[in-house]
């Protein structure tokens, strides 16, 4: 397992020069001014001082290698729009922000899934079944834009409940996005659970133990629910990215500091620093994620470990 | 009467990209630092004229200014605000390390653009910084030397990029002196909190110079870019004044309330028109057939006003203009007379637009308009970074017409009218007229306003008069549109400049 | 169901050479083979009400433009908002422009986008898989290595950049930036069915006649990996669409005039507190989409390989 987890841990190596290579060129290929925002033409002068600040003067080889140093030595560079803020700065006050809402999506979508999963296995083809998957498949379908306009209207504009439309300050103003944007999430985990449930129950294992006359809650407890687990496990890798996908949405719409957010501003405002700094950060968090999921499945599933070469 | 909690909460439309005032160049940076910071000179909400600040008097004799400084200006940190200040704080802004975007607002003054212009790494800087025509002969008495006699650069000061700094928290912490721990400011307010994306929070200082005037004790501001997030944030209660804006979609729901409220402001948007593509003839005729109260009722809905002349209205001697060739509805027959005189009209147009909300629509209902003259128009929508790069300078031949918008700097015609001389780099309609640029220059050194005025009038008559070279096409004339809660309604006012002053807000039981 | 005179042909030839046996990845016995699926398919109720919604929602969006009489490009403000009716069955927005025709319009370009990138994601996919799982040895070592590396490319972040490489973004640029980074499960998959495919015996009696690389791979290995990438592409097909509606949604999708569901959507929650119908349409158009999608691909998955049925 620890050679496992060393060679993976290496291999980020080669990933992230690859990462910053094709963000290095895309940015070098899109047109636009980083430092003109409105209609008004920038100076010459003014922008020879800029570009010569900003070191956007040198060849592009020298500029990649300089920012390939900073990298290493975990600075990634200025911001060329926010000017009194290094992208270190902007990840030490964003990310944060974005980890914690993206945490208690998860959260919410685990307590609310899963269980619902098991729900619907255990009275399979009734009608609870058929009502949690209908929560199910519609969380699944309908886009996040749409759940999270929903909530908002009806948990804080319409009905006075006494939550806020946006902002990530008290803890009332984490509910409602932390639960549109672990909707979907919630619907994954909730269909899965019961599919793996259901195929858990039929096996033979299971109805030997029945038979035995082991009691259902014991049967349920311990062998199913172990091993409904597993493909959760392996299925919060892809969830990871649905999540980072999702936070843009979710973060716009109600106004939360995160990474999300501000990645596609950056992009928009030709921040060349910060949108190359965010997507290394994005690279190193799916990264991190698989290793994590992983080392989980290996855990989980010890058929698995033996198939790791 | 008064409330008892003089607190507001508002929505700010985005995150400042620097609160240092010779970095900052958007509306929330400007709007903070005016508040935080002591101008040496303050618009009149009215007049807008200039008044005294933090400068108590100022003479003017020929080129040279004097401004004669308050003594009773203070730091946060217990500094009294001299002229040294000014004079560092605006050799600083010159300087070309610091890359501030606003320096050109200083080339008026004698060395300076010289010394913005230098490349430390090819020569010696600051010979030319010694150049530069700004100094303080004492404590209190800033003098600046000019270019030459500038009647408006008074009224120019009273611009963000002119305010000063502290130089010992800039010494001490570099790039991070903007900082809530760190910043030193000098006005009515403090820079409470500043979480950033999230959060700026304002508070009243108590050491300011006139601390007793001002009557609100604290600014909690929320930073929401999204339109609908603020519209819904104002409709639940959470903030009183909503100053990020309203989708123009949503408009026509909210103008009919109470807390709509319209500013006019400084500034045109308009059309240009490539005067080496299109016939003069045709340029006249495109200008007349376009509809502008029907783009505005219809499509911009915010109570915008047609624009019948590219000089903004409410931009002193506005009234010597004659605005009498555009008219806010379409003349269709003059248009089309115009244009079957023109033998070599350009049949088919390329248009171009950026892809914000609501210029496409505009562009449509303007290509509508174009059709009817017999002209078939392709726009084509770019992203805006794309189309600025794409427009130039230097002016891109493939461009035959272009949307864009001028928002004044400061309240003088010269600031729009020099736009359309030969080497302004704003000039993307590739317009040259010697005459054009003769007028200007000749406005730039008459000193006495009523002449003035009347000279700015001949340049805009060059331009969109019935003898008009048309290089620009006028739609309307901007507005600011917000949301202000019935407590603060009647105190909080944005001028021209699309600036706010907390200083006079007062929050009333409603 | 249609059977087409070179499939008789093979399905001569294959009961004639082989015998008639029934090897699992013997070359395609098309007929019999895929009328089997079709009959399994057909008794999964919950597929077969996807397949006709899905159908359903292809023939409006490809008829309803053509047979509308609303241009729905032309702004007429007099018709600004017009409720719901028989003229205008999903009513119209702040234009004057007929819903149902803009919305079935935005159907093509979100439709489109989706069956291209995921095809693209397929044919990407094929051609690293096959290659890598074909060949084996180091080959394959080193090419999923590299497939490994390429996972840590977060997928939208590069799709944003994508966009906004190009002047405009038109539909095939919005293709490239969802295709650009989510390949990589593909090449997977048809990896993994190549290699378990190829020890079978029949392949070896190939080799062992001599039958050329490309014979085999286009003969036997790709065919009978045709219903697990099918089933792939409507499982796939979900998220592509979901990445181009959230795309069009933060103002980054393909340029107006052409409207996708996303850009619909984005629209309609400006005036969402007055006019909700405008998020709600296309919302309800993804969510279809995204639902049929995955109910197909269950009852694919289902009939074409009875094993991994759920019960």
């Amino acid at each position: 397992m620890t050679t496992f987890v060393i060679r993976r841990l290496l291999w980020t190596i080669p990933v992230l020069l690859l990462v910053i290579l094709f963000t290095f060129l895309m940015m070098r290929q899109i047109k636009g001014n980083p430092f003109r925002k409105t209609d008004r033409a920038v100076p010459a002068a003014i922008q020879a001082n800029l570009d010569r600040k900003f070191h956007l003067d040198e060849p592009w080889y020298v500029q990649y290698a300089d920012y390939v140093k900073g990298v290493f030595s975990l600075d990634l560079g200025p911001s060329l729009v926010l000017r009194n803020q290094s992208v270190n700065d902007i990840v030490k006050s964003h990310f944060p922000v974005s980890l914690e809402l993206g945490a208690y999506a998860f959260l919410f979508a685990i307590v609310a899934g899963v269980p619902l999963g098991m729900l619907a296995a255990l009275r399979a083809n009734k009608l609870s079944d058929y009502l949690a998957m209908l929560v199910a498949n519609v969380g699944f379908a309908v886009p996040s834009f749409l759940v999270a306009t929903l909530l908002i209207y009806y948990f804080a504009v319409k009905w006075n409940v006494g939550l806020p439309t946006s902002g990530w300050r008290s803890w009332d103003s984490k509910i409602l996005p932390s639960i549109a944007l672990g909707f979907f999430p919630m619907a994954y985990f909730a269909r899965l659970v019961r599919g793996t449930m259901l195929e858990t129950l039929q096996q033979d294992y299971v109805r030997t133990a029945k038979a035995k006359g082991l009691r259902r809650r014991r049967v349920v407890g311990l062998h199913v629910l172990r091993n409904s687990l597993i493909p959760v496990a392996t299925a919060a890798g892809p969830l990871l990215g649905a999540v980072i996908t999702g936070s843009f949405i979710i973060e716009t719409i109600f106004a939360i500091p995160g990474i999300g957010r501000y990645y596609v501003s950056s992009v928009s405002a030709r921040d060349y620093s910060v949108t190359m700094g965010l997507t290394i950060l994005y690279a190193v968090i799916v990264i991190v994620g698989n290793l994590v999921v992983d080392i989980l499945y290996g855990f989980l599933d010890p058929r698995t470990r033996e198939a790791r070469t | 009467m008064l409330a008892a909690n003089q607190t507001l909460t508002m929505a700010w439309g985005a995150e400042p990209p620097s609160l240092d005032p010779g970095l900052a160049t958007d509306t929330t940076s400007s709007n903070v630092l005016l508040n935080i910071m002591d101008p040496l000179v303050k618009l009149d909400p009215k007049t807008l004229k200039p008044v005294p600040s933090l400068a108590q008097s100022w003479d003017v004799n020929g080129a040279t200014v004097t401004f004669h400084l308050r003594h009773d200006g203070r730091w946060t940190n217990g500094d009294p605000v001299t002229a040294n200040d000014f004079v560092y704080s605006w050799l600083r802004t010159l300087s070309p390390e610091l890359g501030a975007d606003y320096a050109y607002q200083f080339y008026g003054m004698t060395g300076a653009q010289a010394y913005n212009s230098c490349d430390p790494k090819k020569a010696d800087c600051n010979t030319l910084k010694n150049k530069v025509g700004i100094s303080a002969p004492d404590q209190y008495t800033l003098k600046v030397e000019l270019t030459s006699p500038q009647p408006w650069f008074i009224q120019q000061v009273a611009h963000t990029s002119f305010l000063a700094v502290n130089h010992k928290a800039v010494e001490r912490w570099g790039e991070r002196w903007t900082e809530p721990g760190h910043i030193v400011t000098n006005g009515p307010f403090k820079l409470a909190v500043w979480k950033h994306d999230a959060e700026i929070d304002l508070a009243k200082w108590n050491g300011w110079r006139d601390a007793k005037d001002v009557t609100l004790k604290r600014v909690n501001g929320r930073i929401i870019t999204d339109g609908t997030t603020a519209v819904q944030s104002f409709a639940a209660g959470e903030i009183d004044v909503n100053t990020t804006g309203i989708p123009p979609a949503d408009l026509p729901r909210l103008k009919t309330e109470d807390t709509y409220q319209n500013y006019p402001a400084l500034g045109t948007y308009f059309y240009g028109l490539n005067v080496k593509n299109i016939p003069l003839q045709e340029r006249r005729a495109m200008a007349l057939a376009i509809d502008r109260k029907s783009i505005i009722d219809n499509i911009a809905q915010a109570d915008q006003v047609p624009a019948t002349s590219f000089s903004a209205k409410g931009i002193p001697g506005f009234g010597e203009i004659k605005n009498d060739y555009l008219q806010p509805t379409a003349d269709m027959g003059k248009a089309k007379a115009l244009l079957a005189k023109t033998p070599n009209a350009k049949k088919h147009i390329n248009l171009f637009v950026n892809d914000a909300p609501g210029h496409k629509e505009i562009a449509i209902a303007v290509q509508a308009a174009w059709k009817k003259l017999g002209i078939d128009v392709t726009i084509k929508q770019m992203e805006f970074a794309q189309f600025l790069e794409f427009l130039g300078p230097p002016p891109n031949k493939a461009v035959d017409a272009y949307r864009l918008g001028w928002i004044g700097d400061y309240v003088d015609d010269i600031n729009f009218l020099e736009t359309w001389t030969c080497q302004s780099g704003n000039n993307n309609s590739n317009y040259c007229n010697p005459r054009y640029d003769a007028l200007v220059e000749k406005a730039r050194s008459t000193k006495d306003n009523a002449e003035r005025f009347k000279i700015y009038a001949q340049a805009e008559d060059m331009l969109t008069g019935p003898n008009g070279d048309f290089p620009v096409i006028p739609i309307y004339w901007y507005t600011y549109v917000t949301q202000e809660a019935p407590s603060v309604k009647d105190s909080f006012n944005i001028n021209l400049l699309n600036q706010f002053d907390l200083s006079t807000v007062k929050v009333v039981d409603k | 169901m249609v059977v087409n005179p070179q499939q008789e042909e093979l399905r001569e030839l294959v009961l004639t050479r082989t015998g008639g046996g029934v090897d699992a990845g013997a070359p395609i016995r098309q007929t019999s083979l895929w009328r089997d699926a079709w009959y399994r398919y057909r008794a999964n109720r919950a597929a077969v009400i996807a397949g006709g919604l899905f159908l359903l929602l292809v023939v409006y969006v490809v008829f309803a433009p053509i047979l509308s009489p609303y241009d729905p490009y032309a702004v007429d403000f007099s018709q600004a908002y017009q409720p719901i009716s028989w003229s205008h069955p999903l009513g119209t927005d702040q234009y004057g422009r007929d819903l149902f025709t803009r919305t079935a319009l935005g159907g093509r370009i979100s439709i489109g986008i989706g069956f291209a990138a995921t095809i693209a994601i397929t044919g990407i996919g094929i051609l690293y898989g096959s290659i890598s799982g074909f060949v084996g040895g180091r080959l394959d070592n080193g090419m999923m290595r590299f497939l490994d590396a390429l996972y840590g490319l977060p997928y939208l972040p590069f799709a944003i950049i994508v966009t906004q490489l190009f002047q405009t973004v038109n539909f095939w640029v919005m293709v490239i930036a969802l295709t650009i980074a989510s390949w990589f499960t593909a090449a997977r998959v048809v990896r993994g069915q190549i290699i378990s495919l190829k020890e079978n015996d029949y392949v070896r009696a190939a080799r062992a006649v001599g039958a050329r690389w490309y014979r085999i791979l286009g003969r036997h290995l790709l065919p009978n990996t045709l219903g697990v990438l099918i089933v792939f592409v409507f499982l796939e097909l979900p998220g592509v669409i979901l990445g181009e509606a959230f795309l069009s949604f933060i103002g980054l999708g393909i340029n107006p005039p052409k409207a996708s569901w996303g850009s619909l959507a984005q629209d309609g929650r400006d005036v969402y507190l007055a006019h909700p119908t405008m998020i709600l349409i296309p919302s309800v158009a993804i969510a279809w989409l995204i639902l049929c999608a995955f109910f197909i691909a269950d009852g694919l998955r289902d009939a074409l390989d009875p094993r991994t049925r759920e019960t």
